[in-house]
């Protein structure tokens, strides 16, 4: 199978360098084409190839005031990503799950026994 | 605008319900043969090396991944307030740069247990790193860690 097309998801829209940078730059701002090509030292066809690229994967939209178009940021496109590495969340969930299940034997135990496991009832 | 360098940023707060009684709960975090039995997610064991549960005292133990991997962590104990509080330094070693702090709260609710987990990092970078590190020991993948303190720069202005 091809591997997915430079255009078809978030993930690869960010992995570019450059797109980066034109993301950190729109971050502060709308701009023109000229003026983010200006700012990074790129040529302008090759922002513009850039900008379509985010575009398509929903990082920024156009907005056309007269003869200018501005590009603005859109982050919510990249919820996909931060969800997708909220490690630090799983792991707690996984944890948190078998804590709840150690919690529930400690208890049962208890009234099995009759005994509590550490500290004597108040 | 320039990213806020608030104590926000470098703090992570999960909340979580846990369907038992609040002394339970606590109970499970006071010793290694309760800590070795949930500690970690699924797929995860710990073997532990050094315990003193006290205010000054030491946890030193290895969690084994599902995948055979040995990480090794070290915890002092800050503050441990029965059944209520517990505030740890966490980190691989006791000389860990990246060494963050948790406060568990463990509130009654009803006949369960909220537990709040705050976690205060060093710096944002810190942060991120973890952000990326967890998802690495969560799903064994690290190839996009950089991209994901990138996203999470990002995400946090929407």
């Amino acid at each position: 199978m091809p591997r997915a097309a430079t255009t078809s998801d978030v993930f690869n829209a960010i992995a570019e360098p450059q797109r980066r940078r034109i993301l950190s730059l729109l971050r502060e701002r709308e701009h023109t084409v000229g003026a983010i090509s200006h700012s990074l030292g790129l040529a302008q066809p090759t922002t513009s190839k850039h900008l379509k690229v985010l575009k398509e994967v929903g990082l920024v939209d156009v907005e056309t005031h007269g003869r200018q178009r501005l590009y603005r940021l859109d982050a919510r496109g990249l919820r996909e990503v931060h969800e997708w590495t909220g490690g630090f969340e799983r792991f707690w969930e996984g944890t948190f799950d078998r804590l709840e299940t150690y919690a529930r034997d400690l208890e049962r135990k208890e009234r099995e026994d009759g005994t509590t496991p550490h500290s004597p009832r108040p | 605008m320039e990213q806020r360098r608030t104590a926000l940023d470098r703090e992570i707060v999960l909340e979580r319900l846990i369907e038992a009684p609040r002394r339970f709960v606590f109970e499970a975090f006071t010793k290694p043969e309760h800590l070795s039995n949930w500690w970690g997610p699924d797929g995860f064991t710990t073997t532990t090396t050094a315990f003193d549960f006290r205010a000054g005292g030491e946890w030193i133990f290895t969690m084994h991944g599902p995948d055979g991997t040995d990480y090794p962590n070290w915890m002092r104990w800050e503050e441990i307030v029965p059944p209520e509080r517990i505030v740890a330094t966490h980190g691989d070693r006791p000389d860990d740069p990246e060494a963050f702090t948790s406060v568990f709260t463990f509130s009654e609710e009803a006949g369960a247990t909220r537990i709040t987990l705050r976690t205060i990092f060093p710096s944002v970078e810190a942060r991120d790193r973890a952000v990326s590190e967890y998802h690495a020991v969560e799903g064994g993948q690290q190839t996009l860690g950089r991209l994901a303190a990138f996203a999470i720069g990002l995400s946090k202005e929407v």
